[in-house]
């Protein structure tokens, strides 16, 4: 009970405590420990959080593998598809560049002519500047995942230079670097897997808004209509309608949210019918065609849709979200919430 | 001789039509992608924490790259005899090449800090999750970053997120009308939206009233949501079907046009053949 | 009149397939063939603001750039950085470029080696690249106190004490403007919160489309001065900026936005016909059944 219940608790309460009054007080020693050090720490604990997940759900596949359960053979891939990462990360690095000096004298020019073809360089002249300037080793601007194709290019600059040197990026640096396996793996593995998961939402939520988009009361409408001059005024598209469509759209849209509230179907017409009439005779009046009102511009009633009562429930969703927050925090720092320790 | 470069486009295309090909069905194509993206993610964000937050912030405090000679401390040989121990461990007893703890210790500081030694401790108890007999002890862990997490939103949400916007939902009366208008609009928009997340009243009468123009507002909101999520999500599929057209072109060896037509086939092959044959034995 | 409502009733219940595979063909059609469909981009007032208050900014400030999303969502944010990237390059605006993804690290490497090709301009005499640090708004708020507590060296591992451009750059408040490009969080939410209002330095932000409306009050409260909401706004500000680089003599590749906003705009226009469509046959289909009850 102590050790499983007591002492997260109090870990919790002091923690919450010294985070939040840290702001409070002008002593050097608490401010550096709030701003910098406890953050680290939640940094450092947040990354073994990660290992656990990570660690865990291979664990569950491998368990899904060895007692063969239903479709057990996609897991190999998972599997397989962790491995490669953790191949990538920690065992091989790839990222092989060649670092020359002491080239013969009278080669340099050759030297150059072969680094700029390697490197698509359009002027060789650039890299035997940098050549002649650099006092000891030169690093050749490319990067290679294999060890074989930087032999390559060592072998074509053998004849001609001294002292060739394959090194490799250090450890650490190597996650980052474009030539890398892990680099390589990211770019042509993980990024389109993860982008093209992403771009699948945009099928199903069309397929999701043809289904689903009803105009069955007044709230529903409200949110199909903002939504629809939404898509249709933040594009270049929206700049081009005409006054007189965006008039039948508006009295529509009138005809649409009024529907709920009315009884005859005549009436709904009526309304529909000599809205959209009035409009246009009155657009053709004032001369609507050469200089249309900023009322009539699916653009600007997009902005003010968006400036205005957009924002106000935005707002009102942030605050709203903000007092629980709030509250929820207190909760925890005052040890009432428990629901982290499972509880 | 194909290139890593032509090899990687064609299984960025092959990946990228495979997880396209759930638009058809839920199939094979997709399932293995979707495992295989499972599967590496969890890899890459390990490897990422790692390198990024967990060997520089932690190592590199507890073992930094600090000089050792003959007047060195008994602590400090006792110390990085330890590091030396998990370098062995690490490199499978000398077997692989030195990688997470390099000769020496890990540069970037200049100063071994023990106090990390509680973070370190508070990471192994988190990683012991995993053995049922000692889960518990990830409670004190996570105990500390809920806790931290809890007082570090405390504060900002309170200035940025709550007093910042009560105080821009004040009109400026010294405004034209029309700003007035507009204005009022926010004013009343984000008055009546809270009066209906203010659940300890029964919403009849006037809160009834004031609720339902907040849900009005909020409704205008999330059509606004909506209008955006759709924008991003196409804009994001433009971006992946022109990558595809990158590839397809003679450079790339056609991989779009090939692979999306070996695709098709498969599907169908599976759709007429094999789907019927695996529909019955799931059922079964 | 049977036959024309039973077309409307129908168009009401499409296979789904059908749906993805004309929301497929809307997109990639403008793509193949940008000639037949070709739109002017407009500016709105949002993008505008960011134009102006950037360019309100006098030659040899310090920006600091945050690149606070990934390659999933390059296609949205990655043209902004480059836009944004050419018109501080052409004011003589020292950039300083950051990141609270890891991701962040790959694209302001690409960007920034994209955009020093069209400029003349050096590392450490124009911009510096410090790279990714881990921890989000703990990153943010240590920045805000000192900055050498996060960073001691940059992206290439140089100290940053020996950078030129890092001199007399101590903590946030040495920067006369923030701009984080954000795909989530860690991103703009977490720069006003822990950032920028703590220490009352302007901001602006480019987002993902996304999360515009949760950032909407922000800007509404001049917490953050602008905002370049997703493809669109990254084609507005390439547009604005492609302007003032004509009026300077500077002529460039047109950025990647601004193309593919064809695409955009018919895809939206499909989507609002499919929800058109699917309610007239939605009231069909209820007058039939008042009828048939």
């Amino acid at each position: 009970m102590l050790l499983k219940r007591h002492i997260p608790l109090l870990i919790v309460i002091v923690v919450g405590l010294i985070t939040l009054f840290g702001h409070f007080i002008a002593h050097e020693g608490v401010n550096n420990f709030v701003k910098n050090v406890s953050t680290e720490w939640f940094d450092i604990i947040a990354s073994f959080a990660i290992f656990l997940g990570a660690l865990n759900m291979m664990k569950l596949h491998i368990k899904k593998i060895f007692n063969k359960r239903r479709n057990w053979q996609y897991s190999i891939l998972a599997v397989f598809g962790f491995s490669f990462a953790i191949f990538a990360g920690f065992l091989y690095r790839g990222a092989y560049y060649l670092s020359i000096s002491d080239v013969n004298a009278g080669k340099t020019s050759i030297v150059s002519n072969i680094i700029a073809e390697e490197i698509n360089e359009s002027n060789p002249l650039i890299i035997q500047h940098k050549l002649i300037s650099s006092k000891n080793d030169y690093k050749i601007d490319k990067i290679y995942i294999t060890k074989e194709s930087s032999i390559l290019l060592k072998d074509k600059l053998d004849p001609f230079v001294e002292n060739i040197k394959i090194k490799s990026i250090d450890w650490g640096s190597h996650v980052q670097t474009e030539g890398s396996l892990f680099y390589w793996m990211f770019f042509q593995i993980l990024n389109p897997l993860s982008a093209t998961m992403f771009a699948l939402l945009a099928f199903f939520v069309a397929s999701a808004s043809y289904r689903a988009f009803r105009i069955r009361n007044f709230e529903a409408t409200l949110l199909l209509v903002s939504g629809i001059i939404l898509m249709l005024g933040r594009v270049p598209i929206g700049d081009l309608i005409p006054w007189w469509m965006v008039s039948i759209m508006i009295v529509f849209g009138i005809g649409a949210i009024s529907a709920p509230f009315l009884n005859e179907r005549k009436t709904l017409f009526g309304i529909v019918g000599g809205g959209i009439l009035a409009f246009i005779v009155f657009g053709i009046l004032m001369g609507w065609n050469q200089n249309p009102p900023e009322l009539l511009s699916i653009p600007s009633i997009q902005s003010w849709i968006f400036d205005y009562p957009t924002a106000a429930g935005s707002r009102a969703l942030m605050i709203g979200i903000g007092l629980g927050v709030i509250g929820t925090s207190f909760r925890i720092i005052l040890g009432i919430e428990r629901s982290f320790l499972g509880e | 001789m194909i290139s890593l470069e032509i090899f990687g486009a064609w299984l960025a295309v092959l990946l990228t039509l495979c997880i396209l090909s759930f638009l058809y069905d839920d199939n094979p194509f997709y399932k293995a992608a979707e495992h295989l993206y499972i599967g590496m993610s969890a890899g890459y964000a390990l490897v990422m924490a790692f390198w990024q937050g967990v060997r520089p912030n932690l190592f590199g405090r507890l073992w930094p790259q600090i000089p050792t000679d003959e007047n060195s401390s008994l602590f400090q040989t006792i110390w990085y005899s330890i590091y030396d121990f998990f370098n062995l461990i690490t490199t499978g007893f000398g077997i692989f090449d030195r990688s997470i703890f390099p000769e020496g210790g890990i540069p970037e500081y200049d100063e071994i800090k023990l106090i990390y030694l509680i973070p370190f401790i508070l990471g192994i108890f988190m990683l012991l999750r995993l053995v049922p007999k000692v889960g518990w002890l990830a409670r004190w862990a996570i105990a500390y970053i809920v806790g931290m997490a809890a007082g570090l939103r405390f504060y900002r949400y309170l200035t940025s997120d709550i007093l910042a916007q009560i105080q821009a939902s004040a009109v400026d009366f010294s405004l034209d009308w029309v700003g007035v208008i507009n204005g009022l609009i926010l004013f009343i928009g984000t008055l009546t939206g809270l009066v209906y997340f203010f659940f300890s009243s029964e919403h009849k009468g006037s809160i009834g009233t004031l609720s339902k123009i907040g849900i009005y507002f909020l409704m205008i909101k999330f059509g606004a949501s909506f209008g955006y999520a759709v924008m991003g999500r196409i804009s994001l599929l433009i971006g992946r079907i022109d990558e595809l057209k990158q590839f397809s072109t003679s450079e790339y060896h056609y991989a779009t046009p090939i692979l999306s037509i070996f695709i098709i086939i498969c599907l169908a092959i599976w759709t007429f053949a094999g789907k019927g044959v695996s529909r019955e034995h799931s059922v079964s | 009149m049977n036959r024309i409502k039973n077309i409307l009733v129908s168009l009401g219940s499409l296979d789904r397939r059908v749906i993805f595979i004309i929301v497929g063909l809307s997109v990639l059609i403008p793509l193949l063939k940008p000639d037949w469909v070709s739109l002017p981009i407009k500016n709105k007032a949002h993008s505008q603001r960011v134009f102006d208050e950037l360019n309100l900014l006098e030659p040899n400030s310090k920006v600091l750039l945050s690149f606070d999303y990934g390659p999933s969502t390059m296609p949205e944010i990655h043209p902004m950085a480059i836009a944004l990237l050419r018109h501080m390059f052409a004011k003589n605006i020292k950039v300083y470029g950051i990141a609270l993804w890891d991701t962040g690290n790959f694209m302001s490497t690409d960007a920034f080696s994209q955009v020093s090709k069209e400029f003349e301009i050096a590392y450490d005499k124009d911009y510096v690249n410090l790279g990714y640090k881990p921890g989000g708004e703990a990153v943010i708020q240590g920045l805000t106190s000192d900055f050498r507590t996060k960073y001691k060296s940059d992206l290439s591992g140089n100290n940053i004490d020996h950078l030129l451009l890092m001199k007399n750059v101590n903590n946030l408040e040495d920067f006369d403007f923030v701009i984080s490009l954000s795909a989530g969080d860690p991103g703009s939410k977490q720069w006003v919160q822990f950032g920028t209002d703590p220490s009352n330095i302007p901001f602006t932000t480019g987002c993902t489309s996304i999360q515009v409306t949760d950032i909407i009050p922000y800007v509404e409260n001049n917490q953050i001065l602008g905002i370049l909401e997703g493809m669109p706004g990254a084609a507005e500000y390439e547009s604005l900026v492609e302007t003032e680089l004509h009026t300077m003599g500077v002529s460039l590749t047109p950025g990647k936005a601004s193309s593919m906003m064809s695409a955009q705009s018919i895809a939206h226009i499909v989507i609002v016909l499919f929800i058109i469509f699917g309610n007239i046959s939605y009231f069909s289909r209820r007058r039939e059944d008042r009828n048939n009850s």
